[in-house]
């Protein structure tokens, strides 16, 4: 359950980081990232990771905790690369399944 | 980085590479001893905790090793890291303890 | 060299990278199967039914048998080690070596009767766990060569860090459309950068798994090299009871047994026994670990021959030794849950993917231009990348698929296996050596991750036709044979993207022949 909240945190923060790089940012908008956008992402991107971190010290502890939490990051990264490369749009739909997933197994 | 590499340059690079292994694993077994002797923990703890850093310390000299300027900058530096330790270690201990010189 | 710091690392990076690669990919490639080692060895025995829970008196009365066997087998044996039998695996496993440097001798043995369990001999996942830390050489020789291999990609991941401008930007980026050096690249840059964490967690952990071996220095400073007095005063283990060189008898074990299951509220996992006909022998119950990360495994030590309680070892460990026993727990992930086990996994075949793709990148960087003959080191590593990347997964098939073609009751049965391993991974690796001659690289490349596939395809055929019948559970062994199958997908995907990859040269053609809409290569 905790490699579901934090993964599903952890996706979404990263897929935030990521389309704050230019190039990515086109594989979904038609132009560049303008400046307050590219912060505005970056933000939102840390905190996402932040929180997923909080949420598995919050659900395991100090010592399971950190191992679960760079598992399932390390997961959702690579879930996310592999989108990004082989199907870009397929993130908007993903994106909103990572916050189902999030809420659903947080609350589960 | 190619085919042209002259004998000196070949000669630069394995003294690097001998450097690097010797130099590195022999200032790691040196700190190893030395905080292994001195670190204040229990005995087991000390040695423990010194075995454990001790791989952290190789890589950081082999880094170094690579990084210096030159051949020559390189020894300089491990060849004093070396001396350093074996002098604390005297100090720490009375003696140069297993085979060098008592 | 004389350059900047970020040169002479890149620098190191190549070419420490390129000279321990081969080992590293096939350490990465075992020790990512050894995740699943009880799974591989649970397929290669299909014979074993598993059980419901094994009481106290049942394991009691399994240690009376394996004693009996080990007396009238093994007496002169200095030690016996006694693997409980567990639901998952309810066999009785004995090891025990009569003389030093000889193999030790090993045997399955019925819980219930003590007779020899009637199933295939099979070194099963074990091979390939010893294969990561020994490499099937004398184990004093694989675990240093292993060692320095472990130190020296230590070496290669800080000089990959610094050499890094932008870890940021490439840790999502793996462009597919570009020539094949950036492809490669990228593949190196994506898995090396993603699991990160984990490369370094499991280098330098698998370092300190054998620590006392490879930096004896503070144990020979501080305990005059009495590395069991060390372990002992670490609390990892039981003091140590020399022998007394008077002969004694052994006490019934299965009282042991019993008090030992009534100290430690943990499965019982092993017996070993020390010096089993001197009068000061020592009986060690060693117990699962408890769950955390830390490899700790609680003890129970009995007095041999009068089955009284000398020492009990269950936590409590000071905080040094705390982080010795967690490091060595995150390197072999015991305490994973299938969730998790299965993320170490995945970081594991990352792992794989950084290093091979790494040795590939050497050669990619480095391809001859057209026209020109390839020099004798670029064939050399192409032909050993071929031979490891491609061979030893093809022995790891080869070792499967023996594992259900040869007769049960073979001679010798689990060595045959062990020669179909390494037959076929030298297979592969000559005859990808011998293709250089007048294929070209990605036509060599392709044929042999296909052969790759193939194999694994067959394993699974031969497990469907010549062992159906066998299955406990047919749930689990399609789930595996899924797996091996996803394995055969995944060569055969990468064979095909291999082929797909254009050379540079024919790429550099192309582009200046559609010169007029110049594309911008955005580095």
């Amino acid at each position: 359950m905790t490699l579901l909240v934090a993964g599903g945190l952890g996706f979404l923060g990263l897929a935030a980081l990521c389309l704050s790089l230019g190039r990515h940012h086109q594989a979904l908008w038609p132009s560049p990232p303008t400046r307050p956008r590219v912060l505005g992402l970056r933000a939102a991107g840390w905190t996402l990771v932040a929180l997923s971190l909080a949420a598995a010290l919050h659900f395991d502890g100090g010592a399971f905790g950190p191992v679960h939490w760079l598992g399932s990051l390390i997961g959702a990264a690579l879930l996310l690369v592999v989108t990004l490369s082989y199907r870009p749009r397929a993130l908007v739909w993903m994106a909103a399944l990572a916050v189902v997933v999030t809420f659903g197994a947080a609350l589960a | 980085m190619s085919g042209s590499l002259t004998l000196a340059k070949r000669a630069a690079v394995a003294g690097r590479v001998v450097l690097a292994v010797g130099g590195g694993y022999g200032i790691a077994a040196l700190a190893t001893i030395l905080l292994s002797l001195t670190l204040p923990l229990p005995r087991a703890e000390a040695v423990t905790a010194a075995t454990l850093a001790s791989f952290a310390v190789m890589v950081g000299v082999v880094v170094v090793a690579f990084a210096a300027r030159s051949l020559g900058r390189a020894a300089a530096i491990l060849g004093g890291l070396a001396l350093a330790l074996a002098l604390a270690l005297r100090l720490a201990t009375g003696s140069f303890p297993f085979g060098f010189g008592s | 060299m004389k350059q900047g710091f970020r040169q002479s690392m890149a620098w190191l990076h190549t070419w420490s990278g390129l000279v321990v690669g081969w080992v590293l990919f096939a350490v990465f490639v075992t020790g990512t199967a050894t995740y699943y080692r009880a799974e591989i060895s649970r397929w290669m025995q299909p014979e074993l039914h598993r059980q419901a829970a094994i009481g106290p008196e049942a394991l009691a009365h399994a240690a009376d048998l394996a004693v009996a066997h080990l007396e009238a087998h093994a007496g002169e044996a200095r030690s016996w080690f006694i693997g409980l039998p567990t639901p998952e695996r309810p066999l009785v496993e004995l090891f025990w070596r009569t003389r030093p440097g000889t193999a030790p001798d090993h045997v399955l043995l019925d819980p219930r009767t003590g007779a020899p369990a009637a199933m295939r001999a099979t070194k099963g996942g074990d091979l390939l766990y010893r294969f990561h830390f020994e490499l099937h050489l004398p184990p004093l020789w694989g675990r240093w060569i292993v060692g320095i291999c472990a130190m020296v990609m230590l070496v290669a991941l800080v000089s990959g860090i610094v050499t890094h401008r932008r870890i940021f930007s490439d840790f999502f980026t793996l462009r597919r459309d570009k020539a094949a050096q950036r492809g490669w690249l990228d593949a190196h840059n994506v898995s090396g950068v993603l699991a990160l964490p984990f490369h370094l967690m499991i280098t330098y952990t698998g370092v300190v798994t054998l620590a006392i071996m490879y930096m004896p220095w503070g144990v020979t400073a501080a305990y005059k090299g009495d590395q069991f007095a060390y372990f002992a005063e670490t609390g990892q283990i039981t003091k140590a009871r020399p022998a007394a060189g008077q002969p004694g008898t052994l006490a019934p074990v299965g009282p042991m047994v019993a008090r030992a299951l009534a100290t430690i509220p943990e499965p019982l996992e092993r017996l070993v026994v020390s010096n089993p006909r001197d009068a000061n022998s020592t009986v060690v119950a060693v117990f699962e670990e408890p769950h955390g990360l830390s490899h700790e495994h609680p003890q129970v030590a009995f007095a041999g021959t009068s089955g009284t309680i000398v020492e009990v070892l269950s936590g409590g460990l000071r905080p040094a030794a705390k982080t010795f026993t967690t490091m060595v727990g995150l390197h072999e992930a015991h305490f994973a849950g299938p969730a998790l086990r299965v993320l170490f996994f995945l970081c594991g075949l990352m792992g794989c993917a950084m290093v091979g793709s790494g040795l590939v990148l050497w050669t990619v960087a480095r391809l001859p231009k057209a026209g020109t003959a390839t020099g004798f080191g670029w064939r050399l590593v192409h032909t050993l990348n071929i031979g490891t990347i491609a061979g030893l997964p093809g022995g790891i098939a080869a070792y499967l698929i023996a594992n259900r073609l040869l007769p049960a009751d073979l001679a010798g049965r689990s060595e045959r296996e062990v020669q179909a391993f390494f037959g076929v991974w030298i297979l592969v690796a000559a005859a990808g050596a011998a293709a250089n001659a007048w294929l070209a690289p990605r036509q060599a490349w392709r044929g042999a991750l296909a052969a790759v596939a193939g194999l694994f395809a067959a394993a699974v055929l031969a497990d469907l036709v010549l062992a159906r019948a066998l299955w406990d559970d047919p749930a689990w062994f399609l789930g595996f044979d899924a797996v091996l199958l996803a394995v055969a997908a995944g060569f055969a995907l990468i064979s095909r993207k291999v082929d797909r990859f254009r050379a540079p040269g024919r790429a550099r053609r192309e582009a200046a022949a559609a010169v007029g809409t110049p594309r911008m290569e955005r580095a």
